[in-house]
């Protein structure tokens, strides 16, 4: 019995498996927990489908089913008890990371800074600087104006420097590898 | 009396010298695509493909049962 001749939801369902490499890198930078995060994949995969005709085609679905994953998360987060962290009050509590020599930072250095932003801010800027959205996408999926994301996304990015102890270096041209090459035959 | 008129210009528009804050040129910006492409690219559990199949044959029109 061959009637495999599946039916409209079969692109529908192949767009979706295509999202979930980046749902779940998604899920892991808001849940920084592996399970967690494949939870979170998991309901958003249910919601999706169920939501399914409320899709639009043609538009853009990884920035829908985020939008799906993002409720979710603060959603478990609320029935968890647990008090949406704002951004303001726990800045200075959280400010433990030892920054690295040399400006040169480790992933680990970096994955450790990125925890101890407030969720607002961590989530803004993994979608404008990692996930590739746009200011107004990124707004859409958060259900802010445009310029809050711009906000939470440059003191996001002056935390990490912060932290990190590396400068705006967005000024001059090389890369820090071009520059440890360059300052070590300097020296 | 001319700076003030600069200023109010300025005032408008915002300054934007750096092209992209979160660009390749900025450190940030690197090891925050670096951490997230670490992320992207882990081996996708088998467990989400099986699932959407479910959900799928769950919405599929069911096979005529009354052998026509």
């Amino acid at each position: 019995m061959t009637q495999a001749d599946t039916g409209s939801g079969s692109s529908f369902k192949s767009e979706l498996l295509g999202a979930i490499p980046s749902l779940r890198a998604f899920a892991m930078s808001l849940a920084q927990n592996a399970d967690k995060a494949d939870d979170l994949v998991q309901e958003t995969l249910v919601k999706a489908w169920d939501k399914q005709a409320s899709f639009q085609p043609g538009t853009n679905l990884k920035a829908w089913v985020f939008t799906i994953l993002r409720n979710e998360f603060y959603s478990q987060m609320r029935k968890r008890g647990r008090e949406v962290q704002d951004s303001e009050g726990i800045m200075t509590e959280r400010l433990a990371v030892h920054p690295s020599q040399h400006g040169s930072m480790d992933l680990d250095d970096f994955r450790t800074a990125l925890e101890t932003l407030p969720e607002d801010q961590r989530e803004a800027i993994i979608l404008i600087g990692a996930s590739g959205f746009s200011y107004e996408e990124a707004a859409l999926i958060c259900g802010v104006a445009v310029g809050t994301i711009k906000s939470r996304v440059s003191r996001a990015r002056s935390r990490l420097q912060e932290i990190l102890g590396v400068s705006g270096e967005a000024d001059y041209g090389p890369d820090s590898i071009s520059a440890q090459v360059m300052g070590s035959s300097a020296a | 009396m001319k700076s003030n008129t600069m200023a109010a210009a300025g005032g408008r528009k915002q300054p934007t010298n750096q092209a992209d804050p979160l660009g390749p040129n900025s450190e940030i910006g690197r090891k925050l695509k670096q951490y997230y492409d670490d992320l992207v690219s882990e081996e996708v559990p088998d467990r989400f493909a099986d699932l959407l199949r479910q959900l799928d044959e769950r919405t599929q029109p069911q096979p005529a049962r009354d052998g026509e």
